[in-house]
């Protein structure tokens, strides 16, 4: 429902698609025939929040219960957002364009740090205080879950509650456990007491950190009943698991605007740097059939002519040729092609790609991490500059002369001659393709090579390593730069204020609570887009509540020191991060969870790959 | 290979999708309700859509159209409730027809306006609308692609009618549409506010085009 009041203002923004739903497949209910209203918040525009897969998969399950009714929320754009506060329109869902302040839950996702401010923001919009404390009434009970729960400690004073791994049944289970207790009529605190008892469920008003002299977490000490650790949900069996028959189809063009299968969750690999390499494990796939059929049933009901194979390395499924094979038993009649969101360098063959379509349109990419064999080593990165050279002869004989590769800068242990290296591996690409005799005629090669800034996150072995510093950073992009001699090769990287800023935060601490209320009542948000982001204010801000940022990114940790994250579980055994950042230190490689098992603690879950025979 | 008309109305959320978004939606509907359409030859077969005419952004379109070509024979009624099934609720096809004229022959659309004064009633918006237009020129600003223009849209009033009815003021008009000339309806509440210094909330609808005879777009 679209009122007056909203009409008006539409006819003053962009896109104004944004905001007014009625998509295809979007789920509109009677409110007299619900009994539990859930706003389903992504704390970024329509655009970025339509192509998130996890907000996809809980819409179609809440929604599948009769008894709840779920809507989208995203976060207008700063027009938006404006014309809002001028005319008082507060924060709504899409489907009914009902107030989000009179919902039973407001649940965020948190994907990426840099949201946390667009979170506090959307709270204010809605019309709510910010703080849990100030919200003493049951509902709105303001929820939390995604991959930035395993530290959203920085939020830890404004949600009352957070879902720690996957969602598919701890977030049933509250809705129903709250049913009770507002038929009940009990109140918040006691609410939040017993959920606390649910696994994988965490109520951070039921902790209380204190800290030393010198800023570093002394205790975490869990109260009234609360888990003193509180270990992530995960789901075993992913062919009995939930996934929707439908998506809700946007008219806007959004950024993954495809039919998306999921064909495993967790990841082999334990790169050292990468956070979804350990929260997520164990590795669980799928079958072929249920992702054949997934597959069938969303083109089906969503028209979309494109299925995209998700998962965090989708070349190390064990079954990708023969799924391909059996997609490709129906995918041509449908006139429905196949995508692979990324490719490992060792995972590219001319085979595979004869089998799906999109990579022929954009180029190929292809991420070593790391410009020299020592560093790809430290962080575990098993790719050789042998096999990525193959790769690229193989894609330059098979007609590509595009190929993009991604890096990192700021990595543990990283020299000047490491990034010297990441130019010099360009170059290498450069001449394999000129060292291939069947190239593609007449075409140029380019190689584009894009860095990003290192940013160390909890539960890796690198959680204890201190981020470069900004000028640090900035000195080796420019060494970057200095070192490529070529037209061929184009260099890019992502702003080092912005990677400091998400280093802050996901290492950060209840101390910051107070740092991203200030921000909020400055009017930041947006802080991942370049036209929102102000580092000098979020410095100023800093330097005026005396709270030193460079303290959360900046330093090295010792291995005893207790982090704020010390009492949630992931699964993950903190003696086996440590080891893993020792082996680091000696450039040491670990395998992967196919070769051997390097005994995590995952399989404490007891299902997934730590179970299968290798 | 025979070329179909589909009618259908743009209202609801969908008066805000914007004519790219909107044969986007149709392309996805028609593949999902199994259409039959034909495909243009060579490297990249496209399926054949000509919409009549562009929309603007907050209009209801009554009476919308869509051509494209099918490979093999399928009932209107088929078409219409295959559609109906996978369409968007604010997207309703009512009708098939064979083309009689050529999109390209739209010279004039009619519209239909509902505005809701807020500090005045009415009547008195009434009068004071009644005045503007019987100015020899009226300026308004336009966007255009190559920057804003000053135009007068006097002459272009000459098939406007306004009156009161329950309280709210009602316009119709017919204004010059198509690929030659084309007058955007919102130019009319755009000069009512410039002009007259009153705020309304306004209701616009498309609802009819035509032909440079004035003979309906059949």
């Amino acid at each position: 429902m679209i009122s007056k009041k909203l009409e008006r203002v539409l006819q003053r923004v962009q896109k104004p698609a944004r905001y007014v739903g009625g998509e295809v497949n979007a789920v509109v209910k009677k409110k007299e025939e619900v009994d539990v209203r859930f706003a389903f918040c992504f704390p970024d525009v329509y655009e970025i929040g339509m192509s998130h897969l996890g907000m996809k998969i809980l819409y179609g399950l809440f929604n599948a219960q009769p008894y709840v009714w779920c809507e989208r929320v995203f976060a207008p754009w700063i027009d938006m957002e404006q014309e809002m506060r001028q005319e008082g329109i507060p924060l709504f869902a899409l489907e009914s364009g009902d107030p989000v302040r009179k919902f039973d839950f407001i649940g965020f996702t948190l994907q990426y740090e840099l949201s946390f401010t667009n979170v506090l923001n959307m709270l204010d919009l809605a019309g709510i205080p910010l703080r849990s404390e100030e919200r003493t009434e049951l509902s709105p009970l303001v929820v939390a879950g995604g991959p930035c729960v395993c530290n959203a400690e920085p939020l830890a004073d404004f949600i009352d509650l957070m879902f720690l791994g996957e969602g598919e049944e701890v977030d049933l289970e509250v809705i129903e456990l709250y049913r009770k207790f507002r038929q009940a009529g009990k109140g918040k605190q006691e609410f939040l007491r017993a959920a606390a008892q649910i696994p994988g469920v965490y109520v951070p008003s039921l902790y209380d950190v204190s800290y030393h002299e010198d800023g570093t977490v002394a205790a975490i000490t869990a109260k009234d009943g609360a888990p003193a650790t509180v270990r992530k949900r995960v789901m075993l069996s992913m062919d009995e698991s939930y996934f929707p028959k439908d998506f809700v189809v946007p008219f806007l063009d959004v950024v993954h605007d495809r039919a998306v299968a999921e064909v495993f969750r967790g990841c082999i690999r334990g790169c050292r740097f990468c956070q979804a390499g350990f929260i997520y494990r164990p590795v669980r796939e799928k079958s072929v059939e249920t992702v054949s059929c997934q597959c069938r049933d969303l083109c089906q009901n969503t028209g979309y002519d494109e299925v995209s194979l998700s998962s965090l390395s989708t070349s190390d499924y064990s079954q990708l040729n023969p799924l391909l094979d059996e997609l490709l038993t129906w995918t041509p009649g449908e006139k429905v092609s196949i995508s692979l969101p990324s490719l490992r360098v060792d995972g590219f063959s001319n085979e595979l790609t004869k089998k799906i379509k999109t990579v022929r349109r954009s180029g190929l990419t292809f991420a070593p991490e790391a410009g020299t064999q020592r560093l790809r080593d430290v962080i575990n990165k098993n790719v050789t500059e042998e096999e990525l050279l193959k790769t690229v002869h193989t894609a330059f004989s098979g007609g590509w002369n595009k190929v993009k590769l991604y890096f990192m800068i700021g990595l543990p242990t990283e020299t000047f001659d490491d990034v010297a290296g990441i130019a010099e591996l360009g170059q290498k690409v450069v001449d394999a393709y000129y060292d291939t005799p069947d190239r593609p005629k007449g075409r140029a090669v380019s190689v584009t090579l894009s860095a990003s800034s290192f940013v160390p996150k909890p539960f890796t072995p690198f959680q204890w390593e201190p981020q470069d510093t900004v000028e640090t950073l900035r000195k080796k992009q420019r060494h970057l730069v200095d070192s490529i001699h070529t037209r061929k090769i184009e260099a890019n990287w992502h702003d080092a204020e912005t990677s400091f800023l998400e280093a802050v935060f996901a290492r950060g601490d209840r101390r910051l609570c107070r740092v991203l209320e200030e921000a909020q009542r400055r009017g930041f948000r947006f802080d991942g887009w370049a036209d929102c982001f102000s580092f000098e204010a979020w410095m100023k801000l800093f330097s005026d509540l005396e709270l030193d940022p460079a303290f959360y990114a900046n330093r090295r940790r010792d291995f005893s020191e207790i982090l704020p994250w010390d009492h949630l579980d992931y699964g993950i055994r903190k003696s086996f991060l440590v080891e893993e950042c020792k082996k680091a230190y000696q450039d040491m490689a670990s395998p992967n969870c196919r070769e051997k098992c390097s005994a995590c603690g995952a399989a404490c879950f007891g299902g997934g790959i730590c179970f299968e025979n290798r | 290979m025979k070329t179909v008309r589909i009618w259908f109305c743009k209202e609801g959320a969908a008066r805000y999708i914007s004519h790219l978004d909107l044969t986007r939606c149709f392309s996805r509907a028609l593949h999902r309700a199994k259409i039959p359409l034909w495909y243009t030859e060579g490297f990249s077969p496209r399926a054949y859509m000509v919409f009549a005419l562009p929309l603007s952004l907050g209009i209801r379109g009554e009476r919308e159209s869509l051509d494209i070509r099918l490979e093999q024979e399928i009932s209107p009624e088929e078409i219409i409730s295959r559609l109906n099934a996978v369409l968007p609720p604010d997207l309703p096809v009512y009708a098939v027809t064979e083309p009689v004229m050529k999109p390209g022959k739209i010279a004039f659309a009619s519209f239909e306006f509902e505005l809701e004064t807020e500090d005045l009633s009415a009547q008195e918006a009434l009068g004071r609308v009644e005045d503007l237009f019987s100015k020899q020129e009226i300026l308004v600003e336009k966007h255009t692609k190559s920057g804003p223009k000053t135009i007068n849209i006097a002459p272009f009033l000459t098939h406007t009618k306004v009156w009161e009815e329950n309280g709210r003021l009602r316009l119709s008009s017919v204004l010059p549409a198509g690929s030659t000339e084309n007058v955007n309806p919102y130019l009319i509440t755009t000069s009512i506010r410039n002009y007259m210094g009153f705020d309304f909330y306004e209701k616009v609808a498309r609802t009819n085009l035509y032909d440079a005879q004035m003979h309906p777009f059949v």
